[in-house]
């Protein structure tokens, strides 16, 4: 298996690649490089017995030598500062393991590093493999590493953002609004209550994305974290300050040690958005946006009219005395689900995927990659991961 | 399953051509002009956000006195167009911020961090105290942690005119507030600094004496917003650092809650309580001052709060009886029947020193975990010997 990895040591050229979606460019990104090889011509027919090669040789997601070239990409369908995800299959194996479609998290170690954020990428892998297979959560594959980057497989989910489709219809009704909600209420019920206190931390529409069916998946754990909450574990709270501007709780913002309850008060955020297209607290200056979190209460605008029902629990959420915010009160999650705003809502129904969400996502084929937006394929030149990093921070790395 | 990647439709150019809509409500009425380009082209929105009072052009870390207080208030709540929609609100994806993560003290990390001091005079910190006072990320701390972050601001002299303090697009650790002398803060379009004599951009604003800039840095690192440059000679800022500034605040929260639990674990009432709720409870305490000889409760009333004593001494009195029945040091607690019942207090707690007390309400408890009562009854599953249903008669026989 080794030859195989040179597709991915191809040195990185310096200067802006250009993409141009044939898999032929100069690119700086490992992807790139892998299909940057194929490009150059005496490599040519030495590659095509080596993908002849590979062909024969089963696709195994939980080898321990999965590697980038175990996958081709298809294209990119996020960036953040350090993670890039692409849509990508794999690049061997039988004609049905090559029709699967995975979605790919890139992270590159330098950045990870840079933005002090080791500890957020290694909770990320944790507790994604530990809460897999929850209907309303991305499912985690497997996670590999070489020289310069950490991979997280995942389930592709095809419907991309509910942040698109919400921009596009500019708000949801409230039947829509409750649909969304309440599936989310039961992922936090899983991860709060079920799975020992694992706080998100980053809810918000950006990161919510709907399948072929529309219902919702959460994905991004890169925030999520562990805080314990069973008998033996003593509980903490945490303090590190992360998530979205117009999202955080005040507690977040003054550092005052928080806990599950900050996705509650980004639940009623994300409520208000729905129903209103934008969050009750913005401002193009972001310390404008938290000092508003902190001293003003939600208001509601005139238009559109908002039931009392979803005035009241969005109130609750984004209570600032967290002795008072529903879904960290007695009761928890179930006390959510009794409020007069989920009335008649069937949560048996709910979790069984009963129902087709309200927006059928327009999925024409399962690696059809129409709803996400399109990203440039390249990426900036970034800095080198050197051999005295690769011995300093490695080993923190080791589960990937 | 293998139609994949052989489609014709391949283009993957717009997402909603051919949005299928068979199962969708009805959304809001939609407006030709409004649904603009893709929401990830950086023009993306509906108005240019400069048209917002100034607002706009500080897209991140500045703010505070010197300049967002007078050029960017105002436009908090949303100014809505005739459809029903903020104008200036941006429409694109929003980034996730984090700061360097942070961890307690735990029992192998220990390592005894105090946060620096560096002295100043009582005018010094009286002023300082009077800068940072309105400022909402210092108005909450307590004494201790106002003390801490006040002796943590180190002094740094700008000797001439023309230096740059801060440059906008650069990352941002430090937050400053004026002692001496004025600053000009300089605003460029693009959001960096650009080559050339104006490079800097507009001048926006002048910050003197008690102003402060750069607080966003002390939530976490992000790119300055402004370029901040000394207007005299002999200028005099006090900076602090986010890593400083965030530890004395996490240090002392921790060490807070870690000592009410460790209180709240020696109330026999509520000792079936799980770690977690005591976690919970503890987050719920109110904290109080008291001087010496306050009444804290009066025998006779009706008792809705209990008390835990944080620092100090207190006894309590009964019948007018100058002879204390009981007395009070730190650790201790009083007024937890009041969890219980509604019955009226046993007897008065007077402080004898200045106390700090911190208390938790009925009714708080009741949110958090629903009646005590019904705590209370898991004592006999869990196996604690000091719970009140070992002393309930029915329980004997």
């Amino acid at each position: 298996m080794a030859a195989t990895v040179a597709h991915s040591q191809q040195p990185l050229s310096p200067g802006g690649a250009t993409s141009n979606g044939g898999g032929s460019s100069g690119g700086l990104h490992p992807l790139m490089a892998a299909a940057a090889a194929n490009a150059a011509k005496q490599q040519q027919q030495q590659s095509q017995q080596r993908i002849d090669a590979r062909n024969q040789e089963p696709f195994d997601l939980t080898s321990k030598k999965l590697c980038l070239a175990d996958f081709q990409r298809v294209r990119t369908l996020g960036t953040g500062t350090f993670a890039r995800v692409c849509l990508v299959r794999p690049s061997h194996g039988t004609e049905a393991d090559r029709s699967k479609v995975y979605a790919l998290k890139i992270l590159r170690k330098t950045e990870v590093i840079k933005l002090k954020q080791i500890d957020h990428v290694r909770h990320e892998r944790q507790i994604l493999s530990d809460v897999s297979g929850h209907p309303f959560i991305t499912s985690f594959q497997a996670s590999f590493s070489d020289h310069e980057f950490l991979y997280i497989v995942l389930d592709y989910i095809p419907g991309g953002e509910l942040f698109t489709y919400l921009r596009k219809y500019r708000r949801f009704d409230e039947d829509m609004a409750k649909f969304y909600a309440a599936e989310i209420v039961l992922v936090l019920e899983y991860l709060h209550e079920h799975q020992g206190g694992i706080a998100y931390r980053d809810m918000k529409p950006e990161n919510l994305l709907l399948d072929a069916d529309g219902h919702i998946k959460l994905v991004d754990f890169g925030f999520a974290k562990r805080l314990g909450n069973n008998q033996n574990d003593h509980p903490e709270e945490t303090y590190t300050l992360c998530g979205t501007p117009e999202y955080l709780a005040p507690e977040v913002i003054h550092n005052k040690g928080h806990t599950t309850a900050v996705d509650w008060w980004a639940l009623g955020i994300l409520i208000y958005e729905f129903l209103t297209g934008y969050p009750p607290f913005w401002h193009s200056n972001p310390i404008e946006i938290y000092k508003q979190i902190v001293e003003k209460p939600v208001l509601f605008p005139q238009d559109p009219p908002i039931s009392p029902e979803a005035k009241d629990i969005i109130r609750q959420f984004c209570t600032v005395d967290r002795s008072r915010r529903l879904g960290n009160i007695s009761g928890g999650a179930a006390r959510v689900k009794a409020h007069p705003f989920f009335r008649g809502v069937d949560w048996d129904a709910v979790m069984a995927r009963k129902y087709k969400g309200p927006i059928l996502p327009p999925v024409r084929y399962p690696g059809d990659a129409q709803c996400f937006d399109i990203y440039p394929e390249d990426d900036e030149r970034r800095e080198e991961y050197t051999d005295d990093m690769a011995e300093r921070y490695d080993e923190y790395f080791k589960d990937f | 399953m293998s139609t994949g990647f052989t489609s014709p439709f391949g283009g993957n150019s717009n997402p909603f051509v051919r949005m299928e809509t068979a199962g969708m409500q009805r959304v809001a009425e939609e407006d030709e002009n409004d649904m603009i380009t893709s929401p990830t082209t950086p023009s993306f929105g509906r108005t240019p956000a400069s048209h917002n009072n100034g607002g706009g052009l500080f897209r991140s870390p500045f703010g505070a006195d010197g300049a967002s207080d007078t050029h960017m208030t105002g436009v908090g709540r949303p100014h809505l167009d005739p459809a029903g929609y903020p104008a200036q609100y941006n429409f694109g994806r929003r980034t996730s911020v984090s700061a360097e993560s942070l961890k307690p003290p735990t029992g192998e990390t220990y390592d005894n961090w105090t946060p620096p001091v560096h002295p100043k005079t009582a005018e010094q910190l009286q002023r300082l105290k009077e800068a940072m006072s309105g400022n909402f990320l210092f108005s909450h701390l307590d004494d201790e942690q106002t003390a801490q972050v006040l002796g943590a601001l180190v002094e740094k002299p700008i000797p001439s005119k023309d230096i740059k303090v801060i440059t906008q697009g650069d990352t941002g650790d430090f937050f400053y507030v004026v002692e001496k002398g004025s600053f000009d803060i300089y605003v460029s379009p693009t959001g960096k600094v650009e080559p050339g004599l104006d490079g800097a951009g507009r001048k926006v604003s002048t910050i003197g004496a008690g102003g402060s800039f750069g607080e966003l840095a002390l939530m976490y690192n992000a790119p300055r917003a402004a370029t901040v440059i000394s207007a005299e000679p002999n200028c005099t800022l006090w900076a602090l650092d986010r890593m400083t500034f965030r530890r004395i605040l996490m240090e002392s929260t921790f060490a807070r809650r870690r000592m009410y639990e460790g209180f709240l674990e020696e109330v026999p009432l509520l000792s079936s309580l799980t770690p977690y709720e005591r976690s919970k409870i503890a987050d719920a305490l109110k904290s109080e001052k008291f001087p010496t000889g306050h009444t804290i409760i009066r025998e006779g009333d009706p008792g809705d709060s209990f008390y835990l004593l944080v620092d100090g001494e207190a006894v309590a009195l009964r019948n007018g009886d100058e002879t204390p029945v009981k007395h009070y040091k730190k650790g201790d607690f009083f007024g937890e029947l009041a969890l219980l019942n509604d019955a009226p207090r046993a007897a008065s707690v007077v402080s004898t020193t200045e106390v700090k007390v911190v208390s938790l309400g009925k009714s708080a408890f009741q949110r958090l975990l629903g009646p005590v009562e019904s705590i209370m009854r898991r004592t006999k599953y869990v196996g604690v010997k000091t719970g009140v249903e070992e002393m309930d008669p029915l329980q004997i026989a």
